[in-house]
Order: structure tokens, then sequence, then C-alpha cells
């Protein structure tokens, strides 16, 4: 299976878990430090010259209801868009970057909700709360932390969202463990991210490099089906998203990585039954 | 960070509560101080605002 998480590279074939995470630590730290276009060496989840907040599947008002925060909105989709947020509900990001999809998100919740972004990068999570001075959004919080390990109080969420984030990590299946123990009974999952449609090429799959870039550590629909459902979700839905191929075309220069990659949606819900409420 | 997160914040190695310690505040924000585990004694710091609740290995990686 490709989808295995990479977890040795004691044989020079896959990123190790520490040399993945530095090489995603380091791309995203340079990403925040130097503003917008950046690393069009090796593409990244998204470029402002690549996709459009449009592409992407935001709608005019929500570029405009955050001005100045999209040049740090590195997605591959619109994970506020599909979480249909309600007034009062606590939401965590996963991977929130700039914060740009939490202060969408502090826009739905409204002031009786609660928005809490998790980064693992410290210039990531300065400029994030640089953003969140300049956007008013004082029900928006950012920490650093890691999404494997979560900072996070059990069933003290109602909606975790990512976007395009999830692929980076060395532990996918904890990642979802962790969601759903932060979710309260009933709570959502709503992540935008990309997924494997073929197997990558080697030198794709065993650069740490393009495990950064949201490329080498995609996994494929079913293995993320199953790590969903291991972890306790249920409804658990993974849709592709055919538009998404125009942007992703443009992530390699050496080759159309669309024969590979998809962005999707993909959702759970941890049932609302078996536990106190 | 604002006072009001340590309802939902905990430890990220064993997810038991943390006790805040505030040593700069500037209004509702908590600028700098410490979160200390309640069970297992690892101190956090909160620098500039931030709380850095990274597992301990991973903040001797990179120190926020």
């Amino acid at each position: 299976m490709t989808d295995t998480p990479p977890t040795t590279g004691a044989d020079g074939t896959r990123p190790d878990a520490a040399q993945q995470r530095a090489a995603v630590r380091e791309r995203y730290s340079r990403i925040a430090t130097e503003s917008s276009s950046c690393c069009a060496d090796t593409g990244s989840c998204r470029e402002s010259s690549t996709a459009s907040p449009t592409e992407l599947g935001y709608s005019d008002a929500d570029r405009d209801a955050v001005e100045g925060v999209t040049d740090l909105a590195l997605g591959c989709g619109n994970p506020t868009g599909i979480a249909s947020l309600d007034a009062g509900d606590a939401v965590l990001d996963l991977g929130s970057g700039g914060g740009f999809d939490c202060f969408l998100a502090a826009r739905e919740v409204g002031p009786a909700g609660q928005v809490v972004g998790v980064d693992m990068t410290p210039e990531m999570v300065e400029r994030a709360r640089e953003n969140a001075e300049t956007s008013d959004a004082p029900n928006v919080e950012f920490r650093l932390g890691e999404i494997e390990h979560l900072p996070v109080a059990d069933e003290s969420v109602d909606v975790v969202l990512s976007n395009c984030v999830v692929n980076l990590s060395p532990d996918k299946p904890q990642v979802f463990r962790e969601a759903f123990r932060v979710l309260r009974p009933g709570g959502r999952l709503a992540i935008s991210d990309v997924v494997l449609t073929a197997e990558l090429p080697a030198d794709r799959r065993h650069d740490p490099a393009s495990v950064a870039a949201c490329v080498g550590g995609a996994a494929s629909i079913p293995a993320l089906e199953s790590m969903l459902t291991d972890a306790g979700f249920v409804d658990v839905s993974i849709e592709p998203d055919a538009d998404s191929e125009a942007f992703i075309r443009e992530w390699d220069d050496e080759r159309d990585l669309s024969d590979y990659l998809v962005a999707a949606t993909i959702e759970g819900t941890k049932p609302a039954t078996g536990t106190p409420q | 960070m604002k006072e009001d997160l340590m309802d939902i914040i905990c430890c990220p190695v064993d997810k038991h509560e943390l006790e805040l310690d505030v040593e700069e505040r500037d209004d509702e924000e908590i600028m700098e101080g410490t979160l200390t585990c309640t069970e297992c004694g690892e101190v956090y710091p909160i620098e500039d605002g931030i709380p850095n609740l990274l597992p301990p290995d991973m903040r001797e990686e990179a120190p926020a």
C-alpha cells in the first residue's frame, strides 16, 4: 500500500517522522516569514499565483471579510464552507497557518462561539496572531501545538476543521484519533485535503520536500476512510473535487500531479449516542 | 491568550488540566506566563501571547 505512514527511514526510502516534520516546519516557517508568494520551485498547497481563493471555493464575501489575510491561505479547499457552522459553535482548526479559515469560521460562529487554531510552526502562529489583531476577531485564539498531540481537552469542540494539512502528518491515524477525542458527541470533522488517486512516482514519495509540499504524504481515499472509521467516526464521506485538477496541475513543473492527486472534502461525525451529552 | 481559553486547553502529553501562572497581562490578554500540567508537572511557556503547547521533545527542536 502506498498510504502506510512513513514511519521508518532506516532503509532510506521514506522520510521518517522526524525528517518529515522538520521539512514541513522549515517550509512553512519560510512561507510565514517571507510573505505571500514563495517556493515556486516545488509548488505548494496553494500559492496565490496558481489558485485563486475563488478556485478553492471561497466566495468574494469570504475574501472581503478577512482582507489582508488571504496571502497566507495555503489550502486546497474551503473547509469552513463545508462545515456549515452554527452560531455559538466551538471550532478547532488543525494546522491553522496564517489563520484565514479561523477568521472565516469566527464570523460564522459569532461572539458566542470560539475558534482555536493549532499550528506547529512558531512563525505561522506569530503571523496568525498579527492577523488576528488587524482583522477584529476577538473570539479567535492561536497556539503552538502538534495535531498528533492536541493540547485540547476531551469533548470540548463542536467542529474540527483543517485545510490541506493532514496529508503533512507522519501519523494520520493519530490525528484522526485526536480529532475524535476533542469533539463533543455529535461533533463534526470537516477537512479539505489532497488525496492520492494513483501511486506517486518514487522520487516524489520519498522526498521530504515533496511531503512538505502536500504531495508525498497524501493518502488514498480507501486508506483515509479506514483511518476515520477506525478512529470512531460515522457518516464518513470523502468527495473528490474535480475542479481541483486545474490548480494541482500547476504544483510541479516537471510532471502533471493531477494524474496522482485530487483535492477532496473529508467529513465525518462523532456518534451522539453512548456518551453523556 | 485569553483566560477563558483555559476551559479547553490541556496538556498535550497526558491531556490533564493546566495551571496558569501569569507574568504579564495586557488587558484581557495574557502575554507572558506559564502553563503547568497538574498531573505530569511539565511547564509550557506563554510567550508574546502565544501558548507553546508543543510536546516537550518538539519544543527542544525549535523553541518558539
